[in-house]
């Protein structure tokens, strides 16, 4: 733990009653003024974590610490902690001024260091004139800057923000996700992020925690997670990913659709069995002699950008192809790749030994 | 909530529940085993079960039925054109003031316009019928007692219809409905949580307005309400009275259950 | 077409005119200085006069009204306590089971109230009279108070009590700056229904009162089994104008809340 630490979880679960644990056995810490994302599908504990921070829940066991000082029990009112809702829960008899002002008003601020306090924190989300308009009058992009105009106005040490933008439209969503992250940066106070959208995740994040079922998957910046994938889980659910089993020969050297192949990944067992990873915008559509595959166009489909073209190899395999070039259905193609878009990921590896195998090779690669 | 929190709020309103709910009810049972002299007895339930309470009770049962029947048929077809009217709701809430006025003084009206020299016979003269007893018949009571529940009826009718989406409507002509099927297959079958809500509202209180059966029907008609106001305010057989109201509940509960759950009788 | 919609306008107009011929009817022979309700001889105040220099009956009125301010005061709070217990229940059987007791009395035909209440103030000791009376009214207006105010606090988000708790509110800010504020439109209606439903009660008070304590309805049932007095026509006259203030007074509650439908029909 270092001074950078604000929020560290030691081994926390939370389970209701008989049911099978909602969060199990988490440790993490967060870092004052950065900007994390916790994601994941519905139900995997994303929300709960937050619910844990903001202190609207206790955890069943383990530890949460805050500065240091261990809050599991504090409750909410009592915490420096600022969440942003998903339905942006404002007051509806009170109007802009007042919904932005509530946190103020309750610690009995002077009337003028208020007004000053609520005009700032209008300014810093655009708001700047709207301070006696009703929350009815607002629309969906406005309530979601009251909202934030309202955490921030307390000078909380975090703001936690519950899928805040999954109300609004996609236009609408990517200028928030600009707009937010530039706030984070401005105001430097570290930001908690909760989001379903993996795209969200990628284009907001400095850190992601990806979680399943109660418990973290993988954590790391955008860029690693991305790359490399912990799992098969992290790797189909962020991005889009054709997975194969294969076998690692020997370091470097893996074994998939009976070929063998040249790669980067290294320290692994002698003919360990393993999955690979390759993205579909890695794969350069060649003719078949050319090509590392031979593969046969199964359907397309013109996604804007690219095309998105499906084939099958002779084992049966999918491989998902992003190609800005068109190919035509049922025709043989050949499939190129560099030996860096392999990617070749462990069964059931923890995220601490991923790391360690991941610092040792690089290591031993250096040492090459 | 997370934190740890009692509901407080719950000691005035469990204390309210207990006091003026459950102690009045398990009280009226009580007092239903003890005759006029105070003693312990099963006595009350023989008496109801002899021809005189019977049959008291089955024409009760039949005056609600006959009163249901009547209101129901006058309040659907009421409902249903309120519904196409422009400005509905006011309309509504035009049909719904008189519902707002003292039963007593509505069925007080009623002795005026029903009696020998009223309205009523004055038209029946002018028309050439010649003048006849109008008050104090069953006639009077049922009359009155449709007019009284029309609006209760309505109501929940009209919110029934009025929530039915007009799609469905436009969906069964599409497919080839006519009118009537549309409306004995679509409308009718789509709107019978309204009517059961409606026929709940009146068939009960039918049961037991004993007000009513004072003031117009003299003493023709005598239903289990009027004969639990017999027994405790004239008579004064408590005992006697809280059986009945005891079998007075029993219907309730089964009407109740019969017409389906509903959140409340008369509140929408 | 057209024939059709005339058929349906006579239909709607001949309900209305039978609804409100009984009450127009009791005002028109108000008027009639006849004393009686079949003949209009001439117009008069008299029965007007009569009914304001009748100390009893201003005394009944009085009587009237304080039992239904009370009442409905003292039941608005007992139920908003009511629908705050149900609204905080954490388990679904709590709330239904609740629920259910709640609407016990809203189902339950008067006679029964009447006289199971009867039988409760004659066995606790409680004198008949006043008392007994304001209890019997504040008790069935209590879950009336909890109907209007439940669909409003289920209506509120959850969040938005997290949200004031996260800014630093205390169980009691939450409660007189968040929850209060946002069911008022809910306790308002409330507050109203229970003053109507008191005002217009006649046989639970009938059955709960001694002698010497009389409502206006009570007091309209006696003069009515002893035959027409135009008095009671001046009287409901001026009842009608009023329960038409009231109803103008709901409607425009009701509209504030964006909830015209709500209007209940009462018995």
């Amino acid at each position: 733990m270092t001074d950078k630490t604000i929020i560290r979880f030691q081994q926390v679960t939370k389970q209701y009653d008989n049911d099978p644990a909602v969060l199990d056995n988490v440790s993490f810490e967060i870092e004052r003024g950065k900007f994390y994302t916790l994601l994941g599908p519905s139900g995997c504990g994303k929300t709960t974590i937050l619910r844990l921070i903001a202190g609207f829940i206790e955890p069943s066991d383990g530890n949460i610490y805050f500065n240091g000082k261990k809050v599991n029990q504090l409750p909410a009112n009592k915490r420096q902690v600022n969440t942003v809702f998903q339905d942006y829960a404002l007051f509806p008899h009170l109007n802009v001024f007042e919904n932005v002002a509530f946190g103020l008003r309750i610690k009995k601020m002077k009337s003028n260091i208020v007004e000053q306090k609520v005009k700032e924190a209008l300014r810093f989300v655009n708001l700047e004139g709207y301070e006696n308009r009703e929350i009815r009058e607002m629309s969906g992009g406005q309530r979601q800057r009251v909202a934030i105009a309202r955490a921030i106005v307390n000078e909380p040490e975090v703001i936690l923000l519950d899928e805040p933008l999954s109300a609004l439209d996609l236009k609408l969503r990517t200028e928030m996700q600009y707009e937010l992250r530039e706030l984070q940066r401005n105001l430097g106070i570290t930001f908690i992020f909760v989001t379903h959208d993996q795209e969200e995740a990628l284009a907001m994040s400095d850190e992601i925690f990806v979680l399943n079922n109660g418990k973290i998957e993988q954590s790391g910046n955008p860029n690693d997670i991305y790359d490399e994938p912990i799992n098969r889980f992290v790797a189909d659910f962020i991005g889009e990913s054709n997975i194969v089993s294969g076998t690692m020969l020997e370091d470097y050297v893996v074994k998939f659709t009976g070929k063998t192949f040249e790669c980067v990944d290294g320290g692994f067992h002698p003919n360990e069995d393993v999955e690979i990873v390759i993205r579909p915008e890695d794969l350069e559509i060649t003719k078949p002699q050319d090509g590392k595959l031979q593969v046969k166009v199964d359907s397309q489909l013109f996604r804007g950008v690219h095309y998105e073209i499906s084939c099958y190899d002779n084992d049966g395999n999918e491989w998902l192809v992003h190609s800005t070039k068109k190919a035509t259905v049922g025709e043989n193609i050949g499939l190129h790749f560099e030996s860096e878009a392999i990617h070749v990921m462990r069964y059931d590896e923890t995220e601490e030994d991923f790391d360690k195998r991941l610092e040792a090779y690089e290591e031993g690669s250096h040492g090459n | 909530m997370g934190t740890k929190s009692r509901n407080y709020y719950l000691i005035p309103y469990v204390l309210w529940i207990a006091l003026f709910v459950v102690a009045p009810i398990l009280l009226v049972l009580y007092y239903s085993f003890f005759n006029i002299e105070g003693h312990f007895t099963l006595e009350n339930y023989k008496k109801f079960f002899t021809p005189v309470y019977l049959k008291m009770t089955f024409s009760s049962f039949w005056y609600a039925f006959l009163i249901t029947f009547f209101t129901f048929i006058i309040a659907y077809p009421t409902a249903y054109l309120l519904t196409k009217t422009k400005h509905k709701q006011l309309w509504l809430l035009l049909i719904i003031v008189p519902s707002w006025i003292n039963l007593l003084l509505k069925a007080y009206a009623f002795i005026g316009i029903f009696g020998t020299y009223g309205a009523a016979n004055k038209f029946l003269e002018a028309m050439g019928v010649g003048g006849k007893q109008i008050l104090f018949t069953d006639f009077s009571f049922v009359f009155v007692s449709v007019y009284i529940f029309l609006p209760f009826m309505i109501l929940p009718i009209f919110n029934a219809l009025n929530d039915l989406n007009p799609s469905l409507i436009d969906a069964s002509n599409d497919l080839g409905a006519s009118p009537l099927t549309t409306f004995k297959r679509v409308i009718f079958p789509l709107t019978l949580d309204g009517v059961k809500a409606g026929c709940q509202i009146v068939f009960i209180p039918a049961l037991s307005l004993f007000m009513l059966t004072r003031l117009i029907a003299g003493n023709r008609v005598i239903t289990l309400g009027t004969a639990i106001e017999q027994h405790f305010l004239v008579t004064q057989d408590w005992g006697m009275g809280a059986t009945i109201a005891v079998f007075l509940i029993i219907a309730m509960v089964i009407i109740m259950l019969l017409t389906g759950k509903r959140k409340s009788g008369m509140l929408r | 077409m057209n024939k059709k919609f005339k058929l349906s306008s006579i239909y709607l107009v001949a309900i209305f005119l039978i609804l409100y011929a009984p009450i127009f009817y009791l005002v028109f022979y108000s008027f009639n200085s006849g004393g009686d309700m079949y003949g209009f001889e001439g117009f008069t105040l008299e029965w007007y006069k009569e009914i304001f220099q009748d100390t009893r009956l201003l005394i009944i009125v009085l009587n009237t009204i304080i039992v239904a301010l009370l009442s409905a005061a003292i039941s608005t709070l007992l139920g908003v306590a009511g629908a705050l217990a149900i609204y905080y229940a954490r388990k679904r059987q709590t709330k239904n089971a609740l629920l259910s007791l709640n609407n016990v009395l809203i189902v339950s035909p008067d006679v029964i109230i009447g006289a199971s209440f009867l039988i409760f103030f004659t066995m606790i000791g409680i004198k008949l009279g006043f008392i007994s009376v304001l209890l019997a009214h504040i008790a069935f207006s209590v879950p009336i108070v909890v109907l209007m105010v439940l669909p409003k606090l289920e209506e509120m988000s959850t969040s938005m009590i997290y949200a004031a708790l996260d800014l630093g509110a205390s169980r009691f800010d939450v409660l007189t700056k968040v929850i209060l504020p946002f069911i008022t439109p809910g306790i308002f209606a409330g507050f109203f229904m229970a003053l109507t439903y008191s005002l217009d009660d006649f046989a639970v008070t009938f059955f709960v009162t001694g002698n010497g304590f009389s409502t206006l309805s009570v007091e309209i049932y006696s003069l009515a089994r002893q035959g027409v007095s135009l008095g009671i026509n001046a009287l409901s006259a001026l009842l009608f104008l009023f329960t038409l203030l009231l109803v103008i007074g709901y409607y425009f509650i009701t509209k504030k809340n964006d909830r015209p439908n709500r209007m209940g029909v009462r018995q």
